[in-house]
């Protein structure tokens, strides 16, 4: 049935929702779909039939078998499987889970395995065929046949080669950004535009920026340089990234990640120069250049970004490789005209040669993002293949879209003057990756989900009418349709386009212009980073500072909960009527940038003169003359001399200096040493962490477990509401760490986050978790004092947010535990690294991101050498230097710093503790659980839930007899994690009176606040715990919105490592997984959102 | 279309000595560039032949000529103004007829029994407009070569007939523009050398001649091409240019390997391989 979803020619049948027609299908009545379904996409010839097949499979088990399966069926997921999956062998992981599945039946464990599997099948049949037909475009395909230099067929254009009085000319391109007028609905995504081409469709104009009050008139932003060079090299300069490099082979070209000329060396590829058959050829450079421009002579490539950050939505990367690609395509006599304007063939030419250059570089751009090598407004349009496409029969669209320039007759003057006075544009200042978005889009589509399919269809509408309103100058209606589109359609097909920031500023700026706000226009991608505001026209001028004051100031109130790379900005914007645009200047004339002086000529000014090449003395001469005589190298000669003259930081010894942060958080300067030594002479490290590899690690047998999933619960929950309405019951949510994965390392509080909407409006994780509390408290006629732990990063952010929102109102006691340890980062081991990325099962990439990983690495490598392994490392933000030290730290702190004492005083009966993770949302203090812990005496009860693929890190093991929790980085060999049927959710009932039992402590300790005594017992049982060290990754932000981000070193003691003592008794309980699951990942959201996990939440709290 | 006339260019600035060096031809004879040159193409059914020269070079020429001097007239190109030009200068000796283009400083070794001019001229005299000769040719020798684009002729095994023509394109350029179906991907249908050119092509090229820079003859060709039928014929044999680096010593190898002398040179080049050091 389902595989005529796929096949039928009738729209109405092959659009039909797959949920839909799942809806009626048990157990057994799904598995024989899939096994249609797999057996159809095996023998398909068509790419799209397949892909679809894949989603459909991959759907059915993530979402539609897992529901009508056991909860607590774990099932078992095998190791070879999940290491094929790792080498991206995808086909064999299927083939070992079906096999599993067909010998043990399904569950939820082997469900999430095959779903996985499925799922990335189907992006790497996707970005495969992408792949090919990039290869295949006319134009592009010569490029990967050229194997050698002597088969060279380009040469230099003569007139760059004329010298005059030893300077080349220089060839400057001159390139518009691209504004997405409509927001494509992401029908942009090539494998959209390859299915759907009628649906692929977008306006997009080309602009010319200027910072606001910064800059005095718009120009086009990106700007791309080229000239002869008299050795046989490549020089290469980023100007904005401040980069600077020489090659010198052709391997070099081919290493993007060695330095951050990676753009750069990919469009020198994609633009045929160097081309992309002659890697690996173990040919020279010089041979090559020898060719192409003549005896030892080399090529210069400069690029430049005028203070555009990352992140804008304009696509400033793809229209810099365009403009790189355009410049070089010129000097070689790929365009008709070495200036001026390209013609619509050339422009389509660059167009696929930057699709190949994102590509070769691994990255991966939109299909309207090179709009900026067009001209104005323009219409981007899917289109059908046809018979000579090499798309033909594999897909119903063409890689390549096709452009419309709308004229002015069709857009007047005045309609495009009225646009300019109305919108502003803006960066928001956040940098988010829109990666996990692009496959949930991709994903919808393929579903046809039908909410997502109709909101598809009303974007399209909604196009035509934004280009009429447009077309007529009528920006009111304008602003209208945008505002429609983003809170319609584009919120419909992924709620995450949105997020709080941006809707907090959309309500000041309405609340402040009222009914001269006109209109919101998302740019794309996500909203925070590139966005529009459109206002009456007369008051645009007092719009542009007021909406960069709300940014501003609504920035500073969210930038500990939200990821932002910069501050926000406004541009002054104007509609570039060229598109790409090539000049070439000589002699005088023949200047680049000041910057690239700055830089370029620090080395050349350490050279003894008699050294310098005619050339780069006459450039020399050059550039002293043009300090003279032309205002803009006016202080040139300052800034040169700052780059000769490296500067101090002024900051060093201030407030927030990392030395005094590290005497404020109780830093232990001899613990530390004592790290780093064990961790230089190799005693502890990330191999040590393991256990001895004789270690038997086995499963839990059903006597170890109670299936609270199963069990009668009946009694259990008089004993927790009785508990509940004495009050007995207090609850700790660990919110001390950053949340890494949560923004890849950007260093804000995750637990301040707001990351969905819940009940109508975005919701953080506290607001959530006491949302909870507040419900239970209310059906058990109590409150229950909910407590936050907090580390030195979280800490004064999260008072200061929750004094912001007083404490969102909560009506019983809520207290912030201080973190009283920290750790400093180290430099990792070169043995480390090594560990981490040689030893231990690594996710193979795609071929091109494979490679920039493997060039990453080598150069992390060679960065931990040359810094010193084990240093300290200070290299960043103070705050992102420090660490906190892992989760067991997080109870004892609250016997220190005095929370649990004034628990007890407040609330002499307390007696229970249930202690969670910030990310496991479904966590509430479940009466039934509180009286099952109660009822059975114990010190510790630790919650399980039944595996999934993704639930990583550890598990409920049998060692020796006797049932543990193993963290992952201790597990003797990997496969051993994959025996355990059970995940570790963090979410553990104590017994208060037992666990200062075990650190040797009564209440009356606690009470009487003895500092000495609580510091004695905690360090007695910290020395039986296992220290763990472990890789982090930190961000390193710098530039205009620019993050590197970098491994370091730190070491942890762990909450679980308590089931392994003898000083307290631990048990263990199933619990169903919407309680026990964590939120680990933003790309987990939109699962979450569909699953029906998040109506869960919502109806376990009171908001 | 029955063919009478040639022309041959011999005025571009390198090209003036060249056609003046003396080759062994394959049957052991020793001759001029420019006497193999008339050999071949008398030979062809060519009754007379215009060379155009530069001014001062007519005795030189007059000298190489060896026993054609009564068929041949010279022509002086006053100044060098490009390949189209040379060929403009003898419009008053091609007058309406149609006519042979060949270059002074290119040689041919046909490999099937009829030489490479008589080769195209059996091709043009079935047709009525320009014919060039062409050949297959890898994409890395494109920016030394014009290059066309154009459909097989049914029935007719390496005849094409013309759509476009461009002078040295890039081979981006090429994949998009000039793909010739049945052709090896990579390769290109380029120039020869060698033309049946008509008066219509004459007349293009004095619209197009201005006095000022160079007059190629690719863009009055490609102008033709959308006028009227304009042919391709590949043809079985090698080309020498003898203006390329060893360009002399290479068409004097083929002309030995090819000929009597083939065993005696194959012996001096391996005695030359086994003493020489590089």
């Amino acid at each position: 049935m389902l595989v005529s979803l796929i096949t039928a020619e009738d729209p109405a049948t092959r659009d039909r929702s797959l949920a839909e027609a799942c809806v009626s299908l048990d157990t057994e009545g799904l598995l024989q779909e899939c096994s249609a379904l797999d057996a159809f996409r095996r023998t398909s010839e068509n790419l799209y039939h397949r892909v679809r097949a894949i989603f459909f499979l991959q759907a059915i088990h993530q979402f539609h078998l897992p529901e009508k399966l056991p909860t607590s069926d774990a099932g078992s997921i095998p190791f070879d499987g999940y290491e094929n999956l790792l080498g991206r062998q995808f086909e064999e992981a299927i083939e070992v889970f079906l096999k599993v599945q067909d010998r043990e039946g399904p569950s939820d464990g082997i469900c999430s395995a095959l779903s996985s599997a499925y799922h990335q099948l189907a992006f790497q049949t996707l970005a495969n065929q992408v792949r090919k037909s990039v290869r295949t475009v006319r134009g592009n395909q010569w490029m990967f046949r050229m194997g050698h230099p002597a088969d060279h067929p380009l040469r230099i254009r003569h007139e760059l080669l004329e010298q005059d009085q030893h300077r080349f000319p220089i060839l400057c391109e001159r390139t518009p950004v691209r504004m997405d007028l409509t927001h494509s609905a992401w029908s942009d995504i090539f494998f959209l535009g390859m299915d759907f081409p009628q649906g692929a469709r977008v306006v997009n104009v080309s602009v010319d920026l200027a910072i606001h009050g910064h800059d005095a008139e718009p120009k086009p932003p990106v700007e791309a340089y080229f000239r002869i060079v008299d050795e046989p090299v490549l020089k290469l300069t980023s100007i904005d990234l401040k980069a600077t490099a020489t090659i010198t082979s052709l391997a070099d070209v081919f290493d993007f990640a060695k330095d951050y000329l990676g753009l750069l060396k990919a469009a020198i590829i994609a633009s045929g120069i160097i081309p992309p058959g002659i890697e690996g050829s173990g040919k020279s450079l010089a041979e090559l250049l020898n060719r192409l421009v003549g005896p030892n002579r080399g090529i210069e490539i400069i690029s430049s970004v005028n203070d555009i950050p990352k992140g804008s939505r304009l696509a400033v990367s793809t229209n810099l490789l365009a403009a790189l690609i355009s410049a070089c395509m010129r000097a070689t006599g790929q365009t008709q005209s070495l200036t001026g304007e390209l013609t619509e063939n050339e422009r389509r030419l660059v167009l696929a040669r930057a699709i190949l250059g994102e590509w070769i570089g691994g990255s991966g751009g939109g299909w309207q993002d090179s709009g900026g090598v067009w001209p104005g407004i323009k219409l981007i349009e899917g289109e059908l293949a046809g018979e000579t496409d090499p798309e033909q029969g594999i897909s119903r669209g063409r890689l390549m879209p096709k452009h419309k320039v709308f004229n002015h007759e069709e857009i007047p003057n005045s309609a495009r003057q009225a646009l300019t006075d109305s919108l502003i544009l803006v960066h928001g200042g956040m940098a988010q990756n829109v990666g996990p978005i692009l496959e949930m889009v991709t994903e919808k589509y393929l579903l046809r989900s039908s909410e997502e399919w109709e909101a598809r269809q009303e974007a399209l509408e909604l196009l035509d009418q934004i280009v009429t309103a447009l077309a007529s100058g009528n920006i009111r209606e304008l602003g209208r349709l945008t505002t429609e589109n983003f809170r319609g359609p584009l919120q419909t097909i992924i709620p995450w386009a949105t997020n709080h920031f941006t809707e907090t500023l959309i309500d000041r700026v309405s609340k402040k212009f009222g009914e001269d706000f006109w209109g919101f226009w998302m740019l794309g991608g996500m909203s925070g980073g590139g966005m529009g505001f459109i206002v009456e026209p007369s008051r645009k001028q007092e719009a542009l500072n007021i909406i960069h004051a709300i940014m501003i100031q609504t920035k500073r109130e969210l930038e500990n909960a939200l990821p932002f790379a910069m501050d926000p900005v406004v541009y002054d914007f104007a509609i570039n009527p060229h598109g790409t645009f090539g000049q070439i200047h000589h002699g005088d004339e023949a200047l680049l940038p000041p910057p690239y002086y700055h830089l370029a000529l620090a080395d050349t000014l350490r050279t003894p003169p008699e050294k310098l090449s005619p050339t780069t003395r006459a450039e020399l001469d050059q550039f002293a003359r043009a300090c003279r005589t032309k205002s803009i190298f006016s202080s040139s000669v300052e800034s040169l001399f700052e780059t000769l003259i490296p500067h101090t930081d002024d900051d060093a010894n201030g407030d927030n200096s990392l030395s005094k942060l590290l005497a404020k958080n109780g830093f232990d300067q001899r613990q530390h040493e004592q790290i780093r030594k064990d961790l230089f002479e190799g005693r502890i490290g990330l191999a040590q962490n393991r256990l001895p590899p004789t270690t038997l690690i086995k499963d839990v047998s059903p006597a170890d477990i109670t299936d609270f999933t199963r069990s009668d619960s009946t009694k259990d929950l008089v004993v927790g509401e009785q508990a509940l309405a004495n009050g007995e019951v207090g609850i700790i949510t660990l919110a001390a760490g950053a949340g890494s994965r949560w923004t890849q390392g950007a260093g804000v509080c995750k637990a301040l986050h707001p990351f969905a909407r819940l009940r109508g409006r975005h919701r953080t994780f506290i607001e959530t978790h006491l949302g909870k509390s507040r419900k239970r408290g209310l059906e058990a006629g109590s409150t229950i004092p909910h407590v936050f732990t907090t580390s030195y990063l979280t800490h004064q952010p999260t008072r200061q947010f929750l004094d912001n929102v007083e404490d969102y109102h909560y009506p019983g006691s809520l207290h912030l535990s201080q973190g009283r340890s920290v750790g400093l980062r180290m430099i990792p081991t070169v043995s480390d690294l090594r560990f981490a990325w040689e030893e231990m099962p690594q996710q193979v990439l795609d071929e091109q991101q494979q490679k920039m990983r493997d060039s990453v690495r080598s150069s992390l490598l060679n960065w931990a050498q040359s810094t010193g392994e084990s240093n300290d490392y200070t290299d960043n933000l103070p705050l992102q230097c420090l660490h906190p030290v892992g989760h067991f730290y997080e109870v004892p702190n609250l016997l220190l710093n005095g929370t649990l004492a004034d628990l007890l005083t407040d609330r002499p009966q307390l007696k229970t503790l249930m202690l969670h993770n910030i990310d496991t949302l479904g966590a509430d203090v479940d009466p039934a659980l509180l009286g099952h812990h109660l009822a059975s005496k114990t010190g510790l009860t630790f919650e399980v839930i039944t595996r999934r693929l993704e639930d990583r890190g550890g598990g409920l093991a049998s060692i020796e007899g006797r049932p543990r929790l193993l963290e992952g980085l201790a597990m003797p060999r990997e496969e051993d994690e994959f025996i355990l049927s059970y995940y570790n959710s963090m979410t553990t009932w104590i017994d208060i009176d037992k666990l200062l039992g075990l650190f040797g402590l009564t209440r009356d300790d606690i009470l009487a606040r003895d500092e000495r005594k609580i510091l004695a017992g905690i360090r007695k049982v910290a020395s039986t715990l296992p220290t763990y060290i472990t890789l982090k990754e930190v961000k390193k932000r710098w530039g205009h919105g620019q993050e590197d981000v970098f491994p370091v070193t730190q070491f942890e003691k762990l909450w679980g490592d308590l089931t392994t003592l003898s000083g307290i008794d631990s048990k263990f309980i199933i619990v169903p997984r919407s309680r026990g699951q964590q939120l680990k990942d933003p790309s987990q959201l939109d699962a979450w959102l569909r699953d029906g996990s998040a109506d869960h939440i919502e109806s376990l709290c009171e908001w | 279309m029955k063919i009478k006339k040639a022309v041959i260019t011999a005025a571009g600035p390198t090209q003036q000595h060249l056609p003046l060096q003396t080759l062994v031809s394959p049957n052991g004879t020793t001759k001029t560039v420019v006497a193999f040159i008339l050999d071949e193409i008398f030979a062809s059914g060519i009754e007379s032949a215009a060379i155009v020269i530069a001014p001062g070079t007519e005795k030189a020429f007059s000298s190489a000529v060896a026993n054609h001097l009564d068929k041949v007239v010279f022509i002086e190109q006053s100044a060098p103004q490009g390949y189209g030009h040379a060929i403009l200068c003898a419009r008053d000796f091609t007058a309406n007829d149609p006519f042979l283009v060949m270059m002074g400083d290119h040689l041919y070794l046909s490999f099937a029994k009829e030489s490479c001019v008589r080769q195209l001229l059996n091709f043009a005299s079935q047709a009525n407009g320009p014919v060039s000769a062409v050949q297959p040719t890898h994409e890395s020798k494109l920016p030394f070569y014009g290059t066309v684009a154009g459909s097989p002729v049914r029935g007719i095994q390496g005849l094409y007939e013309v759509s476009d023509i461009i002078e040295k394109p890039t081979p981006t350029i090429a994949e998009q523009e000039l793909i010739v179906p049945g052709l090896r991907s990579g390769s290109y249908l380029c120039f020869f050398g060698i033309h049946v050119l008509t008066a219509p092509v004459m007349e293009y090229l004095d619209q197009a001649f201005t006095k000022k820079g160079d007059l190629p003859l690719t863009p009055s060709l490609a102008a033709a091409a959308k006028s009227e039928k304009y042919l391709a014929c590949e043809i079985e044999g090698l080309r020498f240019n003898i203006e390329e680096s060893y360009g002399l010593l290479r068409a004097q190898l083929g002309m030995a390997l090819s000929g009597e002398g083939r065993d005696e040179v194959m012996g001096y080049i391996i005695e030359l391989i086994a003493t020489t050091r590089s």
